[in-house]
């Protein structure tokens, strides 16, 4: 005899349960234990926790419980101490654990250094409140609502906390009154598509059938997706409910869970929770007394990602292959498993449905948008601060989740997309930032909402790259029952498998275009119809970084293996070989680490005291602590060898060809440099008194000392290269139609801007460039008593330091950007900031204050600013925040300008929209024969490193031009011989990089002598021998 | 020697192995009831048991199903969860999903292959280390990933692979 339990019994009971455990005077502690909290450690956090209780002798209980969703902060423990809020610490080890016991436990010390945030009545010193956190801030929580709150494997606590409310009231409702509560809110399913629920569920309820059958599809194969995972492992209950309400509108007897063997917990926890739920008879046979029959099995994916298309998942529930059917086919709704009516949803539709019962279906219309109701869960991954699940209301933007919610790209790297959708789904850009998140909108950018995996990527993520991933995935998983997806796809891997490689062509791209349009028109099912997304989505916005694979051989993210031998060489413009040099400076062979450098530059003592080393920031090991000291290795090598500039004795024979070179900036040295090498007569014209151009006047002394800046100069002049200075060229026709065979123009961008603001013209308002460059020429320069520099870049950190230096009292720089978004590298910010200089991030300049002298700039405070694709300025002001920082001087430092009558009026030479020169970008020839031209003036304003790239390329393509064969490559320095890889040893973690020393702060900002002291020998061969040898590696 | 994914034969098989085989299949049999549908539970069972299908088992299975051996063949080839050949005792998966992938996941990867000598799909001699891939293991807010076993690594670093592969004797819980 089976006694029937009424709700209120098992509701009774649980609150019991429930209200005890609150109000009891023993301390809880709730552990995540789902597997993220596992992955990140939790269980030894869990051991060592059992162990430190019982060594102190505290009687505590111990919870396990699911994830929160802050997935960045695992292992994670909460701990709730009678009459005070919850504490959160969060990433703990099992180090910390000991001490937060003392601490905590023992004492009454809870710790403010490491905790996270306290949770539920009450305020404890020095600890934000969880959900004022920005991460939780802008969430809403409804599926998520008992994630990480209660135990997953405990009914009561479900029901305690509003569970099966929803099913008890269901059953006091006749089926059509559940559809339309369903129907009016809104609902849409969650597993990608968006199908209305409620219609889909009167379908199942209409059709004609003697059986029919629930099924929940978590089979959540989308790479990057973990949203159902967390649920299931979490909160099973909310999903086991919404299936049994399901089952009672159609008259389900029979539900399965369709569950991805790969989440053996969700599994663990399901039959966990399916047990209790027959136990408390609100599964099984009549139900709470209702006379409703409906039982749950589950179904354990064996691994295939076509089994999410809803034909293939019924298929294999039926122990068949699963291949989906082909169009047209009646509907799952109709004609599902076993040929039976079957309601078939995802995971989170399911667990909607109860809530949409116990609160109504107005409650939940009101969240959201138009079209696109309710809460959305998103997992956040990829390279972004705060990974984890999320839950928001419809229609929040990209840029609120990824920015305030998951904190940003982390280390300062750029933003570059969002992929949504998985395989699926497309890639999205910064343009796309301020969209809403919803079905429509999504899709409408090409897109889709799929079922929530939210992937961030930023610059060290190559595109072409992404594709060919999501290709191989799509190759590793078709079902092969169709010919478009099985071999199409191969077809478009094997061609991104080439470009990645190097090996493709141009007219690729378009191949990959049209093949996408054929397997999205003949495929099957949605696999294939939809594989081709993240190539057509990659092309659309990224079109730049596929040709840059096919043209140049060059992966910008440094990702592509068949392209990139080291990561640091590779994005060096230069191409300087890092690896070896690194490699010789490790065996003391400083005169041969130099000669590697030289083989790719002039410059190498310049770099080594002023490049801006993009290469560290690619530098892999990174990965482990922090990128190899490159820039300063390479200085002290410039430092320490002797000196004799290797490989400049090799014989030149005159090729009795005579090139002009305009401008004696980094750009136009080493073209002359190369170019003298191959035997051309170089005669180089300088406006200014001095050579250099912005290696001199942009690159304060106390960075680069003017000594090093000679010598290399006289190095490169050395060749037998003339040299004239004070001679402004007027036009450039003057030299092309005189003696000289060729002309290279690289005049650089040497005049600074003033914004376009009222006051601008006010006496006290100077520009950046023209300050510096008087310094340089060692001109006096007047400056007031509190200068306020305008600008976030490098050059405003190089004012804002001389300016200090010059005996300015106070030193103030206000920008555009976000302190961690300013262009200037940071440890030039830092060493500014350790200097005095005070920094106004996020500020938009209105106005110059004064009347006839400067006193002050308006300014408003900046919300978000980003450029788009097309370098478009998007800026969003915070309301009612304008204010004045004063000062008697102020510097822009906002852009840079060419001197235009060099080109202006030659016939051939064009400008570009952004008033640069126009070149052909494989030969570098302007439009006018004969001349060409390369550095700032062409590309904006740019580094050293390229400036040199630059005048490489210059070089290169003259002397072919000239009729050479433009090979500028030497060799100086004969090619290691490695027969085998020498026996890594275990490469440990935690070796930073040394610090470099520099003049204390009180003694350099009184004089321009250099900052940084450079390594001592000891230091630079430790620091070379942390290099991990990426150039070694095999493949 | 490496084993290879070649299908397994009757053959290499000694007749005590058989009889094991066909104990296990036929206990595990006794508590299904023979339905069509039972086919895939039923192959996973036997794979639990047996760390792989033999063709043994699948014979007795497409028996036992009424399934024909052919069709049988093909869901246990269909279904990446399947194994036709022994695996090891330890079986370590390397997540390849995006999250995974964006985070150099393929170098954690490389380096258990280095450090295994065996490609993903196969089995060291002495039978203790299976690598295989995994599309996604769902832990992606902390990727790279790896499982050994049931037990998950987040945050791999090649360093630590070393060092969490001799420790193997540790994996065996979740």
């Amino acid at each position: 005899m089976v006694t029937i339990m009424r709700f209120s019994e098992v509701k009774n009971q649980a609150v019991l349960e429930w209200e005890a455990m609150q109000q009891g005077d023993k301390t809880r502690i709730l552990i995540g234990m789902a597997t993220c909290g596992r992955a990140a450690g939790a269980e030894d956090i869990l051991d060592t926790l059992n162990n430190e209780l019982t060594k102190r002798d505290i009687k505590a209980d111990i919870i396990p419980v699911g994830c929160m969703g802050l997935c960045y902060a695992e292992p994670l423990v909460e701990i709730i101490k009678p009459g005070k809020p919850s504490v959160f610490y969060g990433n703990l080890t099992p180090e910390l654990i000991p001490e937060i016991v003392e601490d905590y436990l023992v004492a009454d010390n809870h710790r403010p250094d490491l905790a996270l945030g306290t949770r539920g009545e009450g305020s404890l010193p020095g600890v934000p409140r969880l959900f004022d956190l920005p991460v939780l801030k802008h969430q809403v929580r409804v599926l998520l609502r008992n994630c990480g709150s209660i135990d997953p494997k405990n009914i009561n606590h479900y029901v305690a906390n509003g569970g099966y409310e929803g099913l008890n009231k269901a059953l006091k409702m006749n089926a059509q009154e559940i559809i339309d509560e369903i129907k009016n809110s809104g609902l849409r399913g969650r597993g990608g598509a968006g199908f209305p629920a409620g219609r889909k569920w009167e379908a199942c309820y209409k059709a004609i059938g003697d059986e029919k059958y629930v099924v929940c599809n978590a089979d959540e194969g989308d790479p990057g997706a973990f949203m159902d995972r967390s649920i299931l492992e979490g909160d099973p209950h909310s999903v086991i409910e919404g299936m049994i309400i399901a089952g009672y509108v159609i008259r389900a007897k029979r539900g399965f869970i369709y569950v991805r063997a790969e989440y053996p917990l969700a599994i663990e926890h399901l039959q966990a929770a399916i047990a209790e739920a027959r136990e408390k008879k609100l599964l099984g046979e009549n139900i709470l007394g209702s006379g409703y029959n409906f039982d749950i099995e589950i179904f354990q994916g064996a691994g295939a990602f076509v089994c999410g298309e809803s034909t293939a998942l019924v298929l294999s529930i039926e122990g068949k292959r699963g291949m989906p059917k082909p169009l047209p086919r009646p509907r799952t709704t109709e004609v599902g498993l076993w040929d039976k009516p079957t309601l078939e949803s995802n995971v989170k539709t399911f667990a909607f449905a109860p809530v949409i019962i116990s609160q109504g279906s107005e409650w939940f219309a009101s969240i959201g948008t138009e079209g696109s109701k309710g809460t959305a869960v998103f997992s956040l991954a990829g390279k972004v601060l705060r990974t984890g699940l999320i839950e928001v209301p419809m229609g929040i933007t990209l840029r609120e989740i990824i920015f305030d919610i998951g904190g940003g790209i982390p280390e300062g790297k750029k933003f570059k997309a969002v992929q949504t959708g998985g395989p699926s789904g497309g890639t999205l850009t910064a343009s796309s930032l301020d969209l809403p998140v919803d079905f429509e909108s999504l899709s409408a950018a090409g897109s889709i909402m799929g079922s929530g995996g939210m992937l961030v990527m930023d610059e060290d993520t190559c595109m072409v790259d992404t594709a060919r991933f999501f290709l191989s995935f799509i190759q590793d998983e078709t079902c092969g029952k169709c010919i478009p997806c099985r071999w199409g796809t191969k077809q478009m891997l094997d061609i991104l498998d080439d470009i990645t490689n190097g090996k493709g062509t141009i007219e690729d791209i378009d191949l990959l275009l049209e093949l996408s349009e054929s397997i999205k028109n003949s495929s099957l099912c949605g696999l294939g119809q939809t594989a081709p997304n993240p190539v057509l989505t990659t092309i659309r916005y990224f079109r730049d970084e596929y040709e840059e694979h096919i043209k140049e051989l060059h992966c910008s993210a440094a990702v592509c293996k068949g392209l990139v031998k080291a990561p640091c060489s590779h994005t060096c413009p230069a191409n300087v070989d890092v690896p070896r040099y690194i490699r010789l400076i490790d065996q003391g062979k400083y005169d041969e680490a130099l000669a590697v450098i030289r083989e790719k530059i002039p410059f190498p003592a310049i770099c080594g005291y002023a490049c801006f080393a993009p290469c560290e920031a690619k530098c892999r090991r990174r990965e482990l602590d922090e990128a190899i000291s490159i820039k300063a290795l390479k200085r002290f090598v410039a430092d320490n060898s002797n000196g004799t500039p290797a490989g400049t004795s090799q014989a030149i024979s005159s090729s009795g060809k005579h090139i002009a070179i305009v401008g004696s900036g980094p750009a136009g040295l080493t073209a002359a440099y190369y170019l003298a090498k191959l035997g051309h007569a170089i005669t180089v014209f300088e406006a200014q008194s001095k050579p250099g151009g912005m290696l001199r006047f942009g690159i304060p002394r106390y960075i680069l000392p003017e000594k090093v800046l000679d010598q290399e100069i006289k190095n490169v002049l050395s060749l037998g290269i003339e040299l004239k200075l004070n001679s402004h060229i007027d036009k450039v026709d003057d030299l092309i139609n005189g003696t000289f065979d060729a002309v290279f123009i690289a005049p650089g961008l040497p005049t600074g801007r003033k914004l376009p603001i009222p006051g601008a013209d006010l006496d006290g308002v100077i520009v950046g460039l023209d300050f510096l460059r008087d310094l340089a020429a060692g001109k006096k320069v007047e400056l007031g008593k509190r200068v306020l520099v305008l600008g976030g870049g490098g050059v405003a950190i190089d004012v804002a330091r001389s300016a200090l230096r010059l005996g300015v009292a106070e030193v103030h720089i206000a920008c555009l950007e976000s302190r961690e978004t300013m262009p200037a590298p940071n440890s030039e910010i830092e060493a500014a900031e350790a200097e005095g200089v005070v920094i106004h991030p996020s500020r938009s300049f209105t106005k110059i204050a004064g009347n006839g002298r400067a006193v002050g700039v308006e300014c408003v405070n900046v919300e978000w600013m980003i450029f788009d694709e097309e370098g478009k300025l998007h800026i969003e002001t915070v309301p009612d925040s304008e204010h004045i920082l004063e000062a008697d001087t102020v510097i822009f430092t906002v852009g840079q300008g060419m001197d235009l009558s060099l080109v202006s009026d030659v016939t051939g030479i064009e400008l570009t929209d952004r008033r640069t020169i126009s070149i052909e970008p494989e030969t570098m020839a302007t439009g006018k024969k004969g001349v060409f031209a390369g550095g700032d003036a062409v590309s904006g304003p740019a580094s050293i490193i390229e400036a040199i790239a630059a005048g490489r390329r210059a070089a290169a393509s003259l002397d072919k031009y000239l009729g050479g064969k433009g090979i500028i490559d030497e060799i100086l320095v004969p090619p290691e011989e490695i027969t085998s890889l020498p026996e890594t040893e275990e490469e440990e973690e935690g070796r930073y990089r040394p610090q470099m020393p520099t003049l204390a702060v009180n003694k350099r900002i009184k004089c321009f002598d250099t900052v940084e002291l450079g390594f001592t020998k000891s230091v630079a061969i430790e620091e070379a021998s942390r290099c991990l040898r990426c150039d070694l590696e095999e493949d | 020697m490496r084993v290879s994914e070649t299908k397994d034969t009757p053959d290499n098989v000694t007749r005590e192995e058989e009889e094991m085989i066909i104990s296990s299949v036929d206990a595990i049999l006794a508590s299904y009831r023979g339905e069509k549908a039972e086919l895939i539970p039923v192959l996973q069972q036997v794979q639990q048991r047996l760390g792989y299908l033999p063709e043994t088992a699948l014979s007795r299975i497409a028996a036992f199903t009424n399934v024909p051996e052919s069709t049988v063949f093909g869901v246990a080839t269909f279904y990446a969860q399947f194994k036709l050949v022994p695996t090891g005792r330890n079986v370590v998966k390397v997540c390849r999903g995006t999250a995974c992938h964006v985070r150099r996941g393929e170098r954690i990867l490389r380096e258990v292959e280095r450090q295994l000598d065996i490609k993903p799909g196969e089995t060291t001699p002495d039978l203790e280390y299976s690598l295989e891939t995994v599309a996604c293991l769902g832990a992606c807010a902390l990727a790279p990933n790896m499982v050994i076993n049931n037990k998950v690594y987040g945050k791999m670093v090649e360093s630590k692979v070393k060092k969490i592969l001799g420790n193997s004797g540790d994996h065996n819980e979740i």
